[in-house]
């Protein structure tokens, strides 16, 4: 087992990286934060390197790299605090529609997210609960086609994504329906965090035509949007677990500059241990990710079990790194001024969503047969 | 990245695993005398080591007059994967097998290796690591058992304190002082001392638990008389080897503690729902978290241990290392307690036999594994070493 990045995974990372320190720099996320910007610009600009299209199939004009890379970028769009539709876009939608054979549409969605020509985002969650077995929005037949009627909660972009993919229940269990955003009724939420963008959304009686289903309800249905979530809850821990590392990174910076008693706060003892167990929970948070990437780039049979685990490791890490990096900071830390809140929320948010840390220790519970399934 | 090896490194595995089937010790023999300490080599423990070395597969990296094969650290690490999964002690002196005759083979006298190094090796005979003093743990440079060269001998005085397997072991492998004028690094240098010397005298410190089967010991040495050919390597120069010798196999020590804690999970995770089954709800939920959570650690230091192991074959650094000791040992000591506190009060039964490798309880492996995070560097030295040498924190 290698769990080392190959050469090119290094290169790519190291490409990421420089592109984004150099078109979203901290004042990027702030002026989110402060409503001056939206991420949009930054989003052309990654559409032009061809990042949105990263582990899209090269048939279908992807650069036809694997889950590996995939996370490693969003690892980086964490590590920025970037914003703009890639993780619901590229994390999110895209996965679902390779998980489903061959359908046209997926080919033709595909093709429109690798050339940057469409944003989009899953609708999974209901009373912001990630799990297939608690969707109760409705799938009812009409024709050829269904009609969707129900509330989908804390969807990704749901307020901007140009083509939502919607996990309904029909009467043979969840299908998948891909509706276009402004078929549905969005109510923005605001997040503490305005650099990812949530919204709730309502169906109310949305028709969905023979060639918009995208997977008919039934147990493959399931199994696609599962693992896509895989997909999609490995990349959020990785992005959270970047952030973490730049919240590491700034706080042992600061602990060596800032001086105190006439010496580096960093020479304390109590500081260092402190800052080992920041600097371990990362790299074991660190491997997890890789690990989890790895089993979904083969389609290892432990990928459910290791993409939980991962997303649980991101959750503990930024619980450890937010509040030891907040505190090391001491008062500078606590001011708007200081760039630090803009990690510290990403992290806060990048385990909330998708399913924290405690409900995948739960669902791994359930896996280990701790407790009954 | 990738979750496999390649077909070559696996068919080494099957091979070993074969060997391992046919050549391995019975569970009887090793019940009829089982080891009694990390020096005592029992009769089959003699022969399965003498069958190992002699099949090359004792230090499968070696050459083969060394017990080896000369394979790569692939290999070795699949071959240590899985002597672990067969549950089969590699040797019953772990200390004369990874660091005694290692540093020998590498610092010491044609004479030393044919007499000390290589009946290590065969089982023919056990080492102990002199190092710890009353007055030098974590700080080990300190120590102050002085080794005078008086003529061709070296007279010994002193007092080694927390020596594992000193009470059976045939020779020390012993850190002395040597020029007390030096600074604390320099002057020390290493002698090879028969424990049948005379004036030198070995007490057993019964342990927190098992203390019929003492590991440690005191070494007192007064005016204990060492042949000056004894000396391994150059004389002051000894610190070069208690780094060196702690470094060898240090490629792989961090697996021992990532093995050991996937069994020790293991277990736990078997043996739980019969504890589970009988709580209430509310009370299963902590217990079920706390054992996932040590489940994730043992994974997490399995990731994380072959990660660097990844990045040092290729020749690169593995920072990641310096972490394994105090993740794996800090990790033991949770999933000790985990498995202690969800038997309750059935967890507070003593072992019905004890032994050195005898299988603890939850509550008394628990007091163990606090072996793991005071030996070698306390978890306080673990993170300093990490805060200073990785980080690059200024020294306090």
């Amino acid at each position: 087992m290698d769990l080392e990045l190959s050469e090119e995974q290094q290169a790519l990372r190291d490409g990421v990286r420089r592109v984004l320190e150099e078109q979203c720099p901290p004042a990027l996320p702030r002026a989110v934060h402060e409503r001056a910007e939206t991420g949009l610009a930054l989003w052309q600009q990654l559409v032009a390197l061809g990042w949105p299209g990263v582990a899209i199939d090269e048939a279908h004009g992807g650069l036809g790299l694997g889950a590996v890379e995939l996370c490693l970028v969003a690892e980086e769009i964490g590590r920025a605090v970037a914003p703009g539709p890639f993780l619901a876009t590229a994390t999110q939608l895209a996965p679902l529609l390779q998980a489903t054979g061959d359908a046209p549409l997926a080919h033709a969605l595909l093709r429109r997210i690798a050339a940057g020509t469409v944003t989009g985002s899953l609708a999974l969650a209901e009373a912001d609960r990630w799990e297939v077995a608690r969707v109760a929005c409705r799938a009812r037949r009409e024709g050829e086609g269904f009609t969707l009627a129900g509330e989908k909660t804390a969807v990704f972009d749901g307020a901007s994504a140009e083509e939502i993919a919607v996990v309904a229940r029909g009467d043979e269990g969840v299908g998948v329906f891909v509706v276009p955003g402004s078929a549905v009724k969005a109510t923005p939420r605001t997040l503490l965090d305005p650099t990812l963008a949530l919204a709730d959304l309502t169906l109310d009686d949305v028709a969905v035509p023979a060639e918009r289903v995208l997977i008919a309800p039934g147990l493959a249905a399931e199994r696609a949007v599962e693992r896509a979530l895989e997909v999609a809850s490995v990349a959020l821990a990785l992005a959270t677990v970047g952030a973490c590392r730049r919240i590491f990174e700034l706080t042992l910076e600061y602990a060596k500059l800032r001086r105190q008693y006439e010496r580096p706060i960093g020479s304390f003892q109590a500081l260092k241990h402190r800052l080992a167990d920041m600097y371990l929970s990362v790299e074991r948070a660190t491997a997890l990710g890789y690990f989890a990437a790895a089993t979904l780039a083969e389609d290892d049979p432990r990928r459910a079990e290791a993409a939980a685990l991962a997303k649980a490791e991101a959750g503990d890490c930024q619980r450890l790194l937010v509040a030891e990096g907040l505190q090391l900071h001491g008062g500078i830390g606590f001011t708007w001024e200081h760039d630090l809140h803009l990690w510290l929320k990403r992290a806060k948010v990048g385990d909330a969503l998708l399913g924290s840390a405690a409900e995948q220790r739960a669902r791994l519970a359930r896996r280990l047969g701790l407790v009954a399934a | 990245m990738k979750l496999s090896f390649e077909a070559g490194v696996e068919a080494f595995r099957r091979e070993f695993v074969e060997w391992l089937a046919a050549n391995r010790p019975t569970e009887a023999e090793r019940a009829a005398e089982p080891a009694r300490s990390s020096a005592h080599v029992p009769d089959w423990a003699r022969r399965w080591a003498r069958r190992l070395f002699d099949a090359g597969w004792l230090v499968p990296g070696w050459p083969p007059e060394l017990g080896g094969r000369n394979v790569g650290p692939v290999e070795q690490l699949v071959y240590l994967e899985e002597m672990s999964r067969a549950r089969v002690p590699r040797t019953t002196n772990p200390q004369g097998l990874g660091i005694i005759a290692p540093s020998i083979i590498d610092y010491g006298s044609e004479e030393q290796v044919r007499d000390y190094a290589l009946p290590i090796l065969r089982g023919e005979k056990a080492g102990c690591l002199g190092m710890s003093e009353p007055g030098a743990g974590s700080d080990l440079a300190a120590l102050a058992t002085r080794a005078e060269l008086r003529g061709d001998r070296f007279v010994v005085n002193g007092q080694k304190v927390w020596t594992s397997g000193a009470n059976y072991a045939d020779f020390c492998f012993l850190f002395c002082r040597t020029d007390p004028a030096a600074p604390k690094h320099r002057g020390i240098s290493v002698l090879l001392v028969e424990m049948d010397r005379p004036g030198l005298r070995v007490k057993p410190l019964p342990e927190i638990v098992g203390r019929h089967h003492p590991d440690l010991n005191e070494v007192f040495f007064t005016d204990v008389e060492v042949p000056a050919s004894q000396l391994v390597g150059k004389l002051d120069n000894g610190w070069a080897m208690a780094s060196g010798s702690l470094a060898h196999e240090r490629g792989m020590v961090w697996l021992e503690g990532v093995l050991g804690l996937q069994a020790s999970t293991g277990r736990l995770i078997a043996d739980a729902p019969r504890w589970l089954a009988r709580m209430s709800e509310t009370e299963r939920a902590g217990h079920v978290d706390r054992i996932v959570r040590s489940w994730a650690d043992a994974q997490a230091a399995r990731c994380l241990g072959y990660r660097g192991f990844a990045r040092l074959v290729r020749g690169g650094t593995a920072p990641e290392q310096a972490l394994m000791k105090l993740m794996s040992s800090e990790a033991r000591q949770r999933v000790a307690l985990t498995g202690a506190e969800l038997q309750g009060a059935r967890g507070l039964d003593a072992s019905a036999q004890e032994g050195y490798f005898t299988e603890w309880t939850p509550l008394e492996q628990y007091f163990v594994t606090f072996g793991g995070t005071i030996s070698a560097g306390t978890s306080e030295i673990q993170r300093n070493i990490i805060a200073e040498k990785v980080l690059g924190l200024p020294r306090g």
